[in-house]
């Protein structure tokens, strides 16, 4: 550790700077739009310095690892994160409750998921890991006027503990068999071995856990409808974004660099819970009548359709993993997004009948919902259309029929239930709408524009994709060389 | 050697088993104290002995702290101090009181034994465990001051409100 690696850990860098600097100013005076401010900007530093980082692959032994997988995620986390931001000031100015701290804890749990995809030691994992989940805890019941808060933290709370208590003794049996906590070490060593140990396997177990339950995946998925339901709108975005996102980049750079793929058991646990969750989430979300709720059970499908390219496991599968969270993270963000907007200071716009004739009450925002909900469903000209085309690709491309059915099949499930919030919206309203509190312009104009900038990038990527397809190849090239 | 770690990896499993199934609070943190007993007698088997003062010092003295706490929140009268007379009959401390005696037992065996060796390889002593927590792992360090920032920002937040909140399962529903 010298003091030119801290050069390559600069966005990270920003954001401790910044989460201190808001400690700092809330305790000065506290003040809303300073903090916002504070926020915003740090945001754009980290991505700035972030942009020198391209095409580097430097290793900060034992710990961290920056290379073009890690600048990709942690780019995307940052731009998510922005977004959560953007949407978080127009949400939390309508709550009487105090809103700075808020903004610390989303400087940090941003922080905790840039280490988690940037870590290859169990070490940096654990802590990146911690960092955000401990952030989270204090997000997810951040409203406490709310009776559903408490519920829904309380819950993230313990089952997120036993998640990590699974993960802590999963990667102390590992560390028992292979001696060492760094990935590559751990890969050199499976290299070595004709078998691979009962033991190190069963440690790899407990892991999935762990791993399973930061993504939401079935079975481990029962925390997220709650969860969701229960945290304010833009938190629950963060979760479905950066905190599933860095759990990707981690699983992706875990499993190749202990060589996975050729763990037969594994493909086979990822399988399996790649098929449960397609299933689950598409076949629970079908009743749904909270948009929330809803939003939640097809985060699981869509965590469930990302494990088939991640099981493909070539260059193909780990491009197409890249493309599609990128999809996945700007049509989650536009849903929640929406929601957000649509809440009043008494409760989030969660039932399907606040949606109802939303086209001829507010336009615009029904048509930014529409281009989220079918992209999320996978029509074309949007971007989860070529998402799940990417997907498929990679899918067939290695063979894994069985996937490959239950996501076409799950597709057409998953069409119902986003046609059918699309349908309660363009019926006529039953009976004109009380007046609702108007907060100034400008204030909802930070929100309304990153909706609209959401929804153009999601035209634009499904249109034209290229762009955004060589941006990922230049970036995985050193990823995919270093295998 | 191999023996002492196991009766105290074992006195460790059966006095957090009994922490776990506990219903009295003070009763639970009794045996939690015990449990970080074994857990420091494990880590001097394995060969850290100054992971093991660290336990008794961090673990043992805070949650002696707690239990501190609870007593001033139990905000005690004449009457209870009847109730704990009731209460601390043989049959709550001996259980933890055993326990411990066992740990001090192998204490006693282990600093008198002729081979002061541990169970595996070379002690750790407390500047390796420096050296290494302020050279390569100082990221390590530096990241859990940002867990315990997010822990302080996150408990002071949610500590402060004192605003009645009833879960939705006791509502009352006008029917």
């Amino acid at each position: 550790m010298r003091l030119n690696d801290l050069l390559y850990l600069l966005p990270l860098l920003v954001l401790v700077a910044a989460a201190i600097l808001t400690m700092l100013a809330v305790a000065v005076k506290r003040n809303h739009r300073v903090i916002f401010g504070i926020t915003i900007l740090a945001h754009l530093v980290a991505l700035a310095v972030l942009l020198d980082l391209r095409g580097i692959q430097a290793s900060l032994p034992p710990l961290l690892m920056v290379d073009g997988w890690g600048v990709f995620n942690m780019g995307l986390i940052l731009w998510t994160s922005l977004g959560v931001t953007m949407m978080s000031y127009a949400y939390f100015e309508q709550r009487e409750e105090r809103k700075e701290e808020y903004y610390i804890l989303l400087l940090l749990a941003t922080l905790g998921a840039c280490v988690l995809v940037i870590s290859q030691h169990f070490m940096a994992l654990f802590l990146g890991l911690e960092v955000l989940s401990v952030s989270l805890y204090a997000l997810i019941s951040y409203l406490r006027t709310r009776e559903k808060s408490d519920e829904a933290g309380i819950k993230y709370l313990i089952l997120a503990a036993m998640s990590s208590a699974f993960l802590l003794f999963g990667m102390a049996l590992m560390y028992a068999v292979t001696g060492t906590m760094s990935f590559p070490e751990i890969g050199a060593y499976l290299r070595s071995t004709q078998e691979i140990p009962l033991l190190f396997l069963t440690g790899f177990g407990l892991t999935v856990v762990g791993i399973g339950f930061k993504l939401g995946v079935a079975p481990f998925h029962m925390w997220a409808p709650d969860v969701y339901e229960g945290a304010p709108a833009p938190v629950s975005a963060f979760i479905a974004t950066v905190s599933k996102g860095g759990m990707v980049g981690l699983m992706v750079r875990f499993v190749t660099e202990t060589g996975g793929y050729r763990n037969t058991s594994m493909l086979l646990i990822f399988t399996i819970i790649a098929a449960a969750s397609m299933l689950a989430g598409n076949l629970l979300a079908l009743r749904q009548k909270n948009i929330k709720r809803l939003l939640a059970y097809s985060s699981i499908a869509h965590l469930g359709y990302l494990l088939v390219a991640f099981l493909a496991g070539n260059q193909l599968g780990v491009e197409a993993v890249s493309f599609y969270l990128v999809a996945y993270f700007i049509t989650t963000l536009g849903t929640f997004g929406v929601v957000a907007l649509l809440s009043d200071n008494e409760r989030d716009a969660d039932q399907l009948e606040d949606y109802r004739g939303l086209f001829w009450l507010r336009p615009g925002t029904a048509a930014v919902f529409t281009a989220m909900l079918l992209s999320l469903a996978g029509i074309p000209l949007t971007a989860g259309f070529l998402g799940k085309f990417y997907l498929l690709a990679s899918g067939v491309n290695t063979q894994q029929w069985v996937l490959v059915i239950m996501l076409v099949l799950n597709s057409v499930v998953g069409l119902y239930y986003y046609i059918r919030v699309i349908a309660v919206m363009f019926a006529q309203p039953e009976q004109a709408p009380e007046a609702r509190k108007v907060l100034h312009p400008a204030i909802s104009f930070a929100s309304g524009a990153t909706m609209a900038a959401l929804a153009l990038l999601l035209l634009w990527i499904g249109v034209y994709p290229t762009t955004l397809v060589q941006l990922i190849r230049g970036l995985l090239v050193t990823f995919m060389a270093s295998r | 050697m191999e023996l002492t770690f196991f009766i105290a990896a074992a006195v460790a499993v059966l006095a957090t088993i009994m922490v776990v199934t506990q219903y009295n609070l003070i009763h639970a943190l009794l045996y939690l104290v015990v449990s970080f007993l074994a857990i420091s007698v494990v880590f001097f088997t394995l060969g850290a002995p100054f992971m093991a003062a660290l336990e008794i010092i961090i673990y043992a003295g805070a949650i002696v702290v707690l239990i501190i706490f609870v007593i001033m929140m139990l905000n005690l009268t004449q009457e209870d101090i009847q109730h704990e007379k009731e209460w601390l009959k043989p049959r709550i401390w001996i259980g933890p009181a055993v326990l411990s005696m066992i740990l001090l037992v192998e204490l006693v065996y282990i600093v008198t034994a002729d081979t002061p060796d541990t169970y595996r390889s070379t002690p750790v002593e407390a500047q390796a465990v420096g050296m290494s927590l302020f050279g390569p792992y100082v990221l390590g360090v530096q990241l859990s001051g940002m867990l315990l920032m997010a822990g302080i920002v996150g408990a002071y937040h949610l500590g402060r409100q004192k605003k009645k909140v009833i879960h939705r399962f006791l509502e009352r529903t006008d029917a």
